[in-house]
């Protein structure tokens, strides 16, 4: 067992895991505003679009006679190449949206395969030609972050503090141009000039990024943390540190298990070779992130919406009881006022005894009725739904008949405000519309 | 000297006409209406005028200058559906958004700019709310959060595309006192328009469009049936009647 704060320190692996990590962050940063400008897209056929001019920089290497040794010069010339390839790629789905009007889906598909099918026909010549860079070939496909070196961390630490620096500066111009394109264009923010940084910062996401993860997963780290910061707040400064802290985690953890995980089954399999790679398990992580994020987060997640729908469930329940005791007028026994309702006899045996319990209603042998409190609890929901209806067949002309059914949903809906507004709108009516009178506030 | 000044201002889409040879002048500190049926341009003149489209031909003027030299002078509110409301952005960001213009690159709003924000936000009475995400406002809410952006641009010439499109009345009633006000403090200010009902009492000039110019003036002169007749020819007779008989029917007389 490694403790996990060697990862930072040993000559081994402190290179993966901070290359990892770097290329996690700046590609989560960048997918943040790849994510809410909804071009997820795009971040997927660029990676593919720096494939060939990546071979391409190993092609060059070994025309030039060099080694997998020289890792420095081999790394500079395999991100030149990958960059004016994506950017290649870029100024290609630009030209075929605008000057051929083809629509942007094809467009960007159109450009992968065409792409990464030219990478993959050099890498074969790679293959034949300089056998010994093939290894180089195949990392940035599926990405191989164990062979990351120092050179390549110092390498990508420079690139990600200038993606960094160059958000910092144009956080506002970013802001407003993603939200708001037309407006920004009135104020005179510089369209053509933001829209280049962000596509630059695209392409540096993608070459940083494709050592680790290899060009076929490196969309899932533009929109895995992306989305999974979303969750968590409204803020658009706080997505980015959020979201790249959720990158962060997954660059170190992706390193972590890997590297524990193998050893764990290196131990049971002594005669097998597994090993398990980073890159695949750094883009598990994040979708894990992601996926937990959908579901547990506070505000957002699937678990507390269902929380929240099953708490109005039961307050429009207890309403409807609170209504039905109203109406009636007298004390009713369980079985009279299970009759009203469409939950079963122990639902509201407990709904009773809530109301009980908040006082507002009350128990004389075997008859429930209305409290002080609850009369006036139960007035207010009755003035709701009387009020709506008015609403209804006055206002939207919609027949007498129908009102009643949308009113039984208003009810348990309208707030306070929505009520004065209603109120004041409708000129305190006294009377609904089919007659019944409309208990006072 | 006119606030704003357009001659011989032409729009194509493609190879179609949208707007033909428009010519008018509106003075400073004016409420103005633009009035037309569906497709005549209203917007699209809006848009030409503050260069998010550009005409094939003509020349706008604000107070006798372009608008390069007068871009922080003009405040713009898109229609409300042109912006993604689900974006991480709260009332207040989203108002603060108005002072971006004014800013130097790579400076960002400071307190400032934030308190300044919140006294327009207590002007459009959505100061309770300034926290709230934006997609959690109602549509006129939302109107009314764009409005305090584009009061936040301090402008001398504001441009409101169909800000009353599907908003509820106490929203409508407190956007149109705002812009009233303002033209007491000698802004100019065009409106969108589609509600006819409420022309006469809203606005003191309209532009009558379709596709030509038909009016341009004061409202008492301009917004006469006969212009109507011409701006929105069979349509509008049906329209007159059902006008006639609610004025009829809701004043009691038979």
């Amino acid at each position: 067992m490694e403790s996990p704060l060697n990862f930072f320190f040993d000559p081994i692996l402190r290179a993966p895991t901070l290359g990892s990590m770097l290329m996690c962050l700046t590609a989560s940063l960048v997918g943040v505003i790849v994510f809410l400008r909804k071009r997820s897209l795009l971040g997927e056929s660029l990676s593919h679009a720096s494939y060939p001019g990546v071979i391409l920089g190993v092609v060059i290497a070994g025309y030039i006679g060099l080694s997998d040794q020289n890792e420095a010069v081999l790394s500079l010339l395999v991100l030149i190449g990958g960059f004016f390839s994506a950017l290649l790629g870029l100024y290609s789905i630009n030209f075929l949206e605008n000057n051929l009007k083809i629509k942007a889906d094809s467009a960007l598909c159109v450009i992968l395969s065409t792409f990464f099918g030219v990478g993959i026909t050099l890498a074969s010549f790679v293959q034949f030609n300089y056998t010994n860079l093939y290894r180089q070939v195949q990392s940035y496909l599926y990405g191989q972050a164990a062979t990351m070196t120092d050179i390549n961390v110092i390498i990508y630490g420079i690139l990600t503090i200038f993606v960094i620096v160059t958000i910092l500066l144009f956080l506002k111009e970013i802001q407003v141009l993603t939200f708001d394109r037309i407006f920004s264009k009135t104020i005179g923010i510089p369209i053509v000039v933001i829209d280049m940084i962000f596509f630059i910062l695209i392409v540096l996401a993608v070459i940083i990024g494709i050592r680790s993860v290899g060009v076929v997963l490196m969309s899932a780290m533009f929109i895995a943390p992306a989305s999974a910061a979303r969750q968590y707040t409204n803020s658009f400064s706080k997505m980015f540190i959020i979201a790249g802290f959720f990158g962060l985690l997954c660059g170190f953890l992706g390193n972590y298990l890997s590297v524990e995980i193998s050893q764990y089954l290196a131990h049971i399999y002594p005669n097998e070779r597994v090993s398990i790679p980073t890159g695949p398990l750094i883009v598990l992580i994040a979708s894990l992130v992601c996926f937990w994020s959908l579901l547990f987060a506070p505000r957002q997640g699937l678990l507390f919406r269902i929380v929240r729908i099953a708490k109005f469930k039961l307050q429009t329940l207890e309403e409807n009881v609170l209504k039905t005791l109203w109406r009636r007028g007298e004390p009713l026994t369980l079985k009279d006022i299970q009759a009203y309702q469409n939950g079963n006899i122990f639902t509201m045996w407990w709904i009773l005894n809530l109301l009980q319990k908040r006082k507002f209603i009350a128990k004389s042998s075997h008859t429930y009725y209305l409290t002080d409190i609850g009369k006036i609890v139960a007035a207010k929901i009755v003035r709701l739904h009387r009020l709506w209806e008015v609403y209804l067949a006055n206002y939207l002309e919609i027949g007498v008949e129908k009102v009643h059914k949308s009113a039984e949903e208003m009810e348990h809906v309208l707030t306070p405000e929505l009520e004065k507004e209603l109120t004041a709108f409708l000129q305190d009516p006294v009377l609904d519309p089919h007659h019944q009178p409309i208990p006072a506030k | 000297m006119s606030a704003l000044q357009v001659s011989q201002l032409s729009v194509n889409y493609e190879k179609t006409p949208v707007l033909w040879d428009i010519n008018f002048a509106i003075p400073q500190g004016k409420l103005v209406g633009i009035i037309g049926p569906n497709g005549a341009g209203k917007s699209t003149l809006m848009k030409a005028v503050i260069g998010l489209i550009t005409p094939i031909s003509g020349k706008v003027d604000f107070f006798t200058k372009s608008l390069k030299q007068m871009r922080n002078s003009i405040a713009y509110v898109p229609q409300r559906e042109s912006v993604d409301w689900d974006f991480p952005v709260t009332i207040l960001d989203l108002v603060v958004m108005g002072s971006y213009g004014s800013l130097p690159l790579f400076k960002r709003p400071g307190k400032q700019e934030y308190l300044k924000a919140e006294n327009y936000l207590k002007k459009v009475g959505l100061f309770e709310l300034k926290d709230r995400q934006i997609s959690q406002l109602s549509g006129g809410q939302q109107q009314r959060a764009f409005i305090a952006r584009a009061l936040m641009q301090d402008a001398q010439i504001y441009f409101l595309d169909e800000p009353f499109a599907g908003i509820d009345h106490s929203s409508e009633k407190i956007i149109i006192d705002i812009l009233k006000k303002l033209t007491k403090e000698n802004k100019t200010i065009f409106v969108v328009h589609h509600d006819l009902n409420t022309v006469e009492s809203y606005y003191e000039w309209v532009i009558l469009l379709n596709m030509r110019l038909i009016g341009c003036g004061e409202t008492k002169e301009v917004f006469t049936n006969k212009n109507l007749q011409s701006a929105y020819g069979k349509n509008f007779s049906l329209f007159d009647d059902a006008i006639k008989l609610s004025k009829k029917i809701s004043t009691g007389l038979d």
